[in-house]
Order: C-alpha cells, then sequence, then structure tokens
C-alpha cells in the first residue's frame, strides 16, 4: 500500500478528523474543564447514544431515500423492552430479543411498503412514524416504566476502564460492522449502486426490493438498539424516547459528506460527525453560552458542510463540461 | 438446427396511438455482426428493448438458441447471455472503473468480504484486452465521456455472454478510438464466437465491420438480414427513409424579399457550441437537422436565455439583444420554446390542460394582486385547444391522463396562445401517431404563413423535408452546412447526408 498525502485530502473523513482534532485541543487549552473525566464521559455518552440513530439514519441515505420514523421505532422498541421487563417479568436477553424483533419489522414494514408501492419513503415513513408512536402511546398511557433490572442498569453506567463507558462498546461495534457493510459486502456496495442510480442498477439485474428492505431492516435494527441503549443509560423506559432523534440522524451523515439524493456516504465522517456535534454542544456548555446558541451554531455547521459538498461537486461538473465537447 | 443465436419472428409491439413494431422480424447468425438500422421511430429502440428484456411483444415470438424464451427483465437477458451497452451511460458513477466492471460478480474472500485487490486485477485484465490505458482503481466521474464508453463496453465484455447489443456505441468517441475499438470487435467476434447486434446512425460504420444488415421503417422489416456485399450506401439510404408518401408539398412561397428578423453572429456557447452563424426571415420554417447529440437542443436553450452564450451577438431585427432568461425571450422578445421532452420540460403532468396551455399568457392577463382568473384564461386558451381538436373531457383534466398525442397538441397550444414572432419547435412529432402528425405539420405551415417564423429541430428527415424552408445541418455544435429546400425528397436527403457523414 503506498501511502499518498493528496487522497486523503479528497476523504471526507480528513477534514472532519482535522477539525475534531484542532477544535478539542483549542477547547481544552483554554478550558481545561473540557478533559476532565466526568466531561469525557458525558461526551462519550452522548456520541455513543447518537452514533447509533445516525448509521440508522445513514444507510437510509446511502439508498436516496429518508427515513422520518427512526426515532418512532426507537421509542416503541425502547417502551417494548423495558414493559416486557416490567409487566411480564421477562428475562433481559429474551426481552431484548423481541426488542431487535420489533425494529426488524418496522424497518421491514417501511422497506415494503416503500418498494411495492413507489411512494417515496419520506411520505411512508411519515405515515408510520404516526403509527409507531401512537403504539407506544398507546401501550404505555404516557407513562414511564421504572422497574428495570439492575443488569441493565449496571450496563447503562459501569466504565470499562477511566472515563470510558461500557455503553460505547456496542456503537463502536456497530460502527465497525457498518464500514465493512458499505465497503466491503456485496450488499452494501448494491445499496450505494442503488443510490446513485436506480435505473443503472435495476439495468445491471440489483434487485430494488431486496436492497430497499434489507437497508430499511438494518435502519430499524439500529432503531431498535439505539432505543435500548437509551433505556440502559436512563435507567427507565419512558414513552418520549426518540422524539428528538429525527434532526440530528441528518445532521451527522450530511457533515459526514453526505448526499440526500443517495449514493454517496462514509462511515467514518459520519461518525466524525456525530463527535463534532457533540463536542460543539459541550463546548458551549462549558463556555456558558446560552443553550440557544447550540442549535444557531448546529445550523451553520450543516449549511457549511453542505456548501462544501455542493462546490466539490460543481468542480467536477463544470471539469465534465469542458471534457465533453472538446473535439 | 439453425445456425442462428437469436431470432425474433413476426414480433408486433403497440402503444397508445402508436403501432411501433408491425410484423418485425430479426435473425443474427452465431459469430457475426449485424447491423440493425432504421430512422429514429422506425422501431429499432422499441426492437432493442424487447431483446433486452425490458419490454415485452405484443405477438411473434423471440428465439434464443433454438429454444423460444420469455424475457420478463433485463437481469432475465443477462442471463440468457444478452449483455447490452446502451445509449445512455450506466456506470456507477461514484464507483471504480474496476467495481463497475466486476459489479455483477464480486470477487470475494473467504469471509465473504470483497476482494479489492482482485476487483482490481481481475478489472485490469479486460482493460488489458481492449487496449485501454486507464486506472481500474479510477473513479467513474473523473473520466472522460469517451472512456466510459469504453469501459461500459469492456464491462459488457466482462460478463462473456455470446450476445453483446451495442447501441451507438461510437457516439462520443474519436475515428481513432472508433477503428481500435472496430479492430477489438472484429477479434473477439473471431476468437471468441460472439456474436454483436450493432446499432448506428453512421453507415460507414456499418460497411466498415458488419457482415449483414436488417433495417426497420415504419416498425416493419425493409429489409432482413441482408448480406453488406450487395449493398451500397445509397440503396441502404433508400432503404431507410424510402418513403415519399407522406411528404406534404407545401407550395413554395418565395421568401427572398422577406425581411431577416433573427440573426446570430459567431455565436459561442458555454456548452461548447462555435461559430455559429445563421438568419431566420419572417414568416420563415428554418430547418435544423442532425443526429442526436448534434448541439441543436443545446442551440435552442441558448437562445432562449436558458443556457448561456459566451461570445458572439443575437440580433433582433438589426438590433443587438442579450437573452438573459426563457423570461425575457417570451415577455420582452416574443420568442417561444416547445420542448422535445414534453414530460419533462413542456408540460406540467400533474396540472390541468387549461393551467398547462394557459402558464404562458398568466403574466399578460394577471390582475390586481396577481389575481389568475380562469374564465378570462379559458377564453384566452380555449380557441387554440379547439383549433388543435384537443381530445380531453374538460379542461379542467389532469394532463398526465390524455394521451401523448394530445399532450403535445397542449404544449403547442400554450406557445400559439402566447403568439410569439419567433418559434422554437423541438422535434415535435416524436412518439405520435401518423394522422396527428400530419396535423401537426400542417398547423406548423399555416403559422408561418401567418408570420411567425420558426426554427424547426427535427431528425425526421422526411418531416425536415416537406417542412423547412430551408436546412441547416449541425454536427457536434457546429454548422456543417446549409441548403435551400427544393423539397425534393431525393437528391435534399442525399445532401444532407452528405454534410453529416463527410
Amino acid at each position: 500500500m503506498s501511502f499518498d498525502i493528496n487522497s486523503l485530502f479528497k476523504k471526507d473523513w480528513f477534514g472532519l478528523l482535522i477539525v475534531v482534532i484542532v477544535g478539542s485541543a483549542v477547547i481544552a487549552i483554554s478550558r481545561p474543564a473540557f478533559i476532565s473525566a466526568f466531561n469525557l464521559y458525558v461526551l462519550m455518552l452522548s456520541v455513543s447514544l447518537m452514533l447509533v440513530v445516525a448509521m440508522s439514519q445513514m444507510i437510509i441515505i446511502a439508498i436516496g431515500q429518508m427515513n422520518l420514523s427512526v426515532g418512532a421505532i426507537g421509542g416503541l422498541v425502547a417502551i417494548s423492552f423495558t414493559g416486557l421487563m416490567e409487566v411480564y417479568s421477562m428475562p433481559v436477553g429474551l426481552a431484548l430479543f423481541i426488542g431487535l424483533l420489533i425494529g426488524l419489522a418496522c424497518g421491514f414494514l417501511n422497506g415494503f411498503i416503500t418498494v411495492k408501492t413507489g411512494i417515496s419513503a419520506f411520505i411512508i415513513t411519515l405515515a408510520t412514524l404516526y403509527i409507531f408512536k401512537g403504539m407506544n402511546l398507546g401501550i404505555t398511557e404516557a407513562q414511564p416504566f421504572y422497574n428495570i433490572p439492575e443488569s441493565v442498569k449496571f450496563f447503562g453506567n459501569a466504565k470499562v476502564i477511566g472515563p470510558i463507558p461500557f455503553l460505547i462498546i456496542v456503537p463502536i461495534i456497530i460502527t465497525v460492522l457498518m464500514w465493512f457493510l458499505m465497503n466491503r459486502t456485496q450488499i452494501g456496495r448494491y445499496m450505494l449502486a442503488y443510490g446513485n442510480s436506480v435505473q443503472s442498477s435495476e439495468l445491471i439485474g440489483i434487485s430494488s426490493t431486496k436492497i430497499v428492505i434489507t437497508a430499511h431492516v438494518i435502519s430499524g435494527l439500529l432503531a431498535a438498539i439505539a432505543g435500548m441503549l437509551v433505556v440502559c443509560r436512563l435507567q427507565l423506559g419512558t414513552p418520549n424516547i426518540g422524539d428528538s432523534w429525527l434532526l440530528p440522524s441528518f445532521a451527522a451523515p450530511v457533515i459526514g459528506g453526505a448526499i440526500l439524493a443517495g449514493g454517496k456516504v462514509d462511515v467514518i465522517a459520519t461518525a466524525l460527525g456525530v463527535i463534532i456535534v457533540a463536542i460543539i454542544s459541550q463546548a458551549l456548555v462549558i463556555y456558558k453560552i446560552d443553550p440557544f446558541f447550540v442549535q444557531i451554531f448546529l445550523g451553520f455547521m450543516i449549511l457549511f458542510a453542505v456548501f462544501i459538498n455542493r462546490y466539490r461537486e460543481y468542480k467536477e461538473e463544470t471539469r465534465k463540461k469542458v471534457f465533453t465537447h472538446e473535439k | 438446427m439453425t445456425n442462428f443465436c437469436l431470432e425474433i419472428k413476426k414480433a408486433s409491439k403497440s402503444f397508445p396511438g402508436v403501432k411501433a413494431l408491425n410484423n418485425a422480424s430479426f435473425a443474427l447468425k452465431k459469430g457475426s455482426i449485424h447491423a440493425l438500422l432504421g430512422e429514429n421511430g422506425a422501431g429499432k429502440s422499441t426492437l432493442i428493448k424487447i431483446i433486452t428484456g425490458v419490454y415485452r411483444q405484443d405477438s411473434g415470438s423471440l428465439i434464443i438458441n433454438n429454444s423460444e424464451i420469455k424475457l420478463n427483465s433485463p437481469s432475465d437477458a443477462s442471463r440468457a447471455g444478452i449483455s447490452v451497452v446502451h445509449q445512455e451511460r450506466n456506470l456507477i458513477r461514484r464507483f471504480s472503473v474496476g467495481e463497475n466492471l466486476m459489479l455483477n460478480n464480486l470477487p470475494k474472500n473467504r469471509f465473504g468480504l470483497i476482494d479489492y485487490e482482485k476487483v482490481y486485477l481481475k478489472s485490469q485484465k479486460w482493460l488489458d484486452m481492449m487496449n485501454l490505458d486507464i486506472d481500474p482503481k479510477s473513479i467513474v466521474s473523473e473520466l472522460t465521456v469517451a472512456k466510459m464508453q469504453l469501459c461500459e463496453i469492456a464491462k459488457a465484455l466482462s460478463l462473456q455472454s455470446n450476445i453483446l447489443l451495442l447501441d451507438e456505441p461510437t457516439s462520443s468517441l474519436s475515428p481513432k478510438e472508433a477503428d481500435n475499438l472496430f479492430l477489438l470487435l472484429k477479434k473477439i467476434v473471431k476468437e471468441q464466437g460472439l456474436s454483436i447486434v450493432f446499432v448506428s446512425h453512421k453507415l460507414e460504420e456499418v460497411f466498415q465491420i458488419c457482415d449483414e444488415v436488417t433495417v426497420l421503417r415504419d416498425g416493419e422489416n425493409s429489409c432482413t438480414s441482408e448480406n453488406i456485399l450487395n449493398l451500397d450506401r445509397q440503396k441502404l439510404v433508400k432503404l431507410m427513409i424510402g418513403r415519399d408518401e407522406q411528404i406534404i408539398k407545401p407550395p413554395i412561397k418565395s421568401k427572398e424579399h422577406m425581411n431577416e428578423i433573427l440573426k446570430l453572429v459567431n455565436i459561442e456557447t458555454e456548452l461548447g457550441h462555435r461559430n455559429i452563424n445563421l438568419a431566420l426571415k419572417k414568416g420563415e420554417i428554418l430547418g435544423l437537422y442532425g443526429l442526436v447529440g448534434a448541439g441543436r437542443t443545446e442551440l435552442a436553450k441558448c437562445l432562449i436565455g436558458a443556457e448561456k452564450i459566451v461570445a458572439g451577438s443575437i440580433m433582433l431585427n438589426q438590433k443587438v439583444i442579450s437573452i438573459d432568461s426563457p423570461k425575457t425571450a417570451l415577455e420582452k422578445f416574443n420568442i417561444g420554446y416547445i420542448s422535445e421532452d414534453r414530460k419533462r420540460e413542456g408540460l406540467i403532468l400533474m396540472h390541468n390542460v387549461l393551467d398547462n396551455a394557459g402558464i404562458t399568457i398568466w403574466s399578460q392577463i394577471r390582475s390586481y394582486l396577481s389575481y389568475l382568473d380562469d374564465k378570462l384564461v379559458n377564453e384566452k386558451v380555449d380557441p387554440f385547444l379547439k383549433q388543435l381538436e384537443v381530445k380531453t373531457p374538460s379542461n379542467f383534466q389532469i394532463v398526465s391522463n390524455l394521451s401523448g398525442g394530445n399532450q403535445q397538441k397542449i404544449s403547442v397550444a400554450k406557445w400559439l396562445a402566447a403568439g410569439t414572432d419567433i418559434l422554437i419547435i423541438d422535434e415535435p412529432t416524436v412518439g405520435i401517431d401518423i394522422k396527428t402528425k400530419s396535423y401537426l405539420h400542417e398547423l406548423i405551415i399555416n403559422l408561418a404563413n401567418k408570420g411567425t417564423s420558426i426554427i424547426l429541430i427535427s431528425s425526421d428527415m422526411p418531416e425536415m423535408i416537406s417542412l423547412s424552408d430551408r436546412i441547416i445541418v449541425m454536427k457536434n455544435f457546429q454548422i456543417k452546412g446549409e441548403k435551400e429546400n427544393n423539397h425534393n425528397y431525393g437528391s435534399m436527403s442525399s445532401s444532407i447526408m452528405e454534410y453529416i457523414h463527410d
């Protein structure tokens, strides 16, 4: 393997990595509290949860669609998971398994309806968002479940070593698996091909049904995992878990260079996008800046990321135009 | 047993309003290169789509390797050993060349993960075979169009199918690249017993590499599996376009004394046009002929301000003008454009007839606070819809529910309503049945007689020759020649062909 510094600069994640390193360094120097054990612990916890949520959205962006029901699936699974343990005294393992099944079923439903009707996933998942959320509220009657087994509580609060939470193991494994899925497996590459051009990939013989359903099933599973991680963290299952996920789920992949039209996502850059969002939120707390600035800042961050993407595409396109007619 | 690897017997296919294929037959011999020719609209692409599993024939049979077969999808076709290089690019733009080549058959390691070392190694083999100097690791979107096209052919070869269908494979290649490609195709056919269906507009290429020729005209065979040695260029052209009966001869009116209304002087555009000079007289129909990709539609778009002109000047009634947007073209200079792509550009399919036909006059008749009165719009537009005999239950019908011919009439009606001085009409009769076609032809002639100056873009030679007063031939974003139309089909078509094929 030859090392080429230029190709490094072309990668979406490289610039973000620099931002993370330089940003952290600047904040740490001016406010040493930023790298206190407690602060790092909180930072890692928030990264853990959002990482899984972002991956759940990213895989749908990869095929050129959107999943508005990510949070609703997470919420439904979270209360199902806790409800099964509290009301039916189910063992953790079984409740976890059923939680995953629910996520899978929700994702399957999204994918199946989308691909069979040909209606945009935006609309379909908008509808299922209400359905899943309604089921959630119907089951819980808007009351939280409090009786969480000790093992779950322990998992949510234990530390591996120093400030590193136990919880982060799951998102790290998921991120690694997602990287292999999108970069090294046939189904993952086919998803990206499908996102690039539905027409071309169908002519190649890629099955739309298989691709769309698989992507939504994985998205549903990840949303389910995220929901259950929140339960571990909060030590209770409240019906409003997942309500605030939607916009951040898009923010991280977009900051990571994903194109909403599909065909381009970067797992590492998405993970760095999550980290950047978390660092910004933390930094503004540490600098004692009003919380609403977090939102304003995040908004500008997304605009900035999108402009950079657009600029790159534009440069490529103008170059192409020149090539096309040079004769 | 025959030695045909692909046969189509008496296939017919209809679309609403058009019979695209009528008992058309085709037979491909093993190890031969077979040209499939025909004008635009002759049924060629329908036949191709039947072979590639995109369409199913209404009647007739498809026989591959002596057994009848039904193809329900493109992947069925590729399983049956047919691979296609389509006219439109079908590579995954953000993937590497190597991955694109191997996409149907990605090599994997023992963990089931894609082995990119092998992807690049294997794809290199096919690139080498085609003498392509492309790094398999390079990203497709960074290649030139010519290289993309060659990659597509490499990809089709890599599938190792026994029937290869090439649809206009040289449209973006230089003559030298095309020659190399032909040498290679001949070599592959000889060494691997591959059979090729070759579709091209360039007749010299057909004579260069094909063994047999099948020509379609109006959905029927005008020749089937004719040996190339029995044909020459003249005969072939005649087989393709030899239909005189459809030509309506308009009275040849003298337009010598007419004033020049529009003049383009040394126009260069951002899209790549160079040295475009042309003049349009009042009440004249000026034909712009050329093959797909010659830059005619693009020139029209620059003219109405949808794309940028970078040098030269446009003169309207002897005054230099600048057109910065289609809105200026229409409202200030009275220049309109009827798009070839009525589905995407010409009409808003989800809107009703009235809104579509009236959109060009909204700005003229809107009242206080931009209020639009449907009744007023209807008064203005309805006469034109009636005149064009648009068949619709009401003017409030959604356009997408109407037939192609009616849709085209509406997109014409909207420009009639606008009452422009200059009208650019782009491929007015593509996909339209014969009756509506001649109706639209009469309409265009009438418009011109009433004083509208018309630039007619068409790839339909008989249409061009029956309608135009003068014909300009374009190729590669340049004007190749100009000819006063004498409405004599034989002499006009051959001199136009000269300009294109020189």
